[in-house]
């Protein structure tokens, strides 16, 4: 199972990440920009699972620290999606150029 | 056998690559978002193939089925028009009926190809104790912030979008 290297991981996990940070800097719909940040979150969960397997004494802190990724992910989602709707109950669209006043 | 992880390993990588392009490039977002659940789906794969089962357990609990199902519901709410008109394949029923039972031999064939020949015997519980000795040992006090800072997200949303007067 030790067969594929560490570097490939840590490739496809940079690959993630950076299409995620593509999709925050090119879409336009919030919901999707959630879920670009949904991805990176997700890129460096798969670079702290695979240092923490491959180089970590016996202790699997990437493991952990993972999960409270987790936690941080399904928080920001929750809250991300609330301020989304919160918005588009004001003014009903989910093009962030299209909003331009956050007042309440 | 030398072969099988990286082959299993290139699977994997290239549906999440390829599901995380699809979040990006699709024009439709319910399209994106499932994308997204397959794209998690696979880095729960990767997960395993690093043996990380526990954790790949939880990527499909919390990011696939929670998640996934959260930014859905943020589509319909949202109410999104439907992009142009029903995009669906020609083929697509046909495909689809064929594909399942192609799927359905292809695993029965694997099964009996390797017939768990396996003589190398795992630990029992994998990944899971010495994650649970770390999490509620010595990670402890900051896995009741992390509960804190849930039902602070959780009170937070329900404030955002509750309604004015009622």
């Amino acid at each position: 199972m030790l067969s594929v290297p560490l570097g490939w991981f840590i490739a496809v996990s940079s690959a993630l990440f950076f299409i995620g940070a593509a999709g925050v800097l090119v879409r336009r719909n919030a919901v999707v920009i959630l879920m670009c940040v949904e991805l990176m979150l997700n890129a460096a969960n798969l670079a702290l699972v695979a240092f923490s397997r491959r180089l970590s004494d016996a202790t699997p802190r990437g493991s952990v620290f993972v999960i409270f990724t987790f936690v941080i992910a399904a928080a920001e989602v929750a809250v991300g999606l609330a301020i989304v709707l919160a918005a588009y109950r004001n003014q009903p669209t989910v093009e962030v150029d299209e909003i331009h006043e956050l007042k309440g | 056998m030398d072969f099988i992880a990286p082959l299993i390993f290139v699977i994997l990588a290239a549906i999440v690559v390829a599901g995380g392009l699809a979040v990006v490039l699709l024009p439709r977002i319910t399209g994106s978002a499932l994308s997204m659940g397959l794209s998690f789906l696979g880095m729960a794969g990767l997960f395993a193939l690093l043996g990380a089962e526990t954790i790949a357990f939880f990527q499909v609990l919390i990011y696939v089925g929670a998640i996934t199902v959260l930014i859905l519901y943020g589509v319909m709410l949202t109410g999104v028009a439907p992009a142009g008109a029903d995009r669906r394949l020609f083929f697509q029923k046909q495909a689809g009926w064929a594909l399942v039972p192609l799927k359905f031999v292809g695993v029965v064939a694997t099964v009996f190809a390797l017939s768990f020949q396996s003589n190398v015997v795992q630990q029992p519980g994998g990944d899971l104790e010495p994650l649970a000795n770390a999490v509620f040992r010595d990670y402890a006090f900051p896995f009741e912030v992390a509960s804190v800072l849930l039902l602070a997200a959780m009170i937070g949303a329900i404030a955002l979008v509750k309604r004015g007067d009622d």
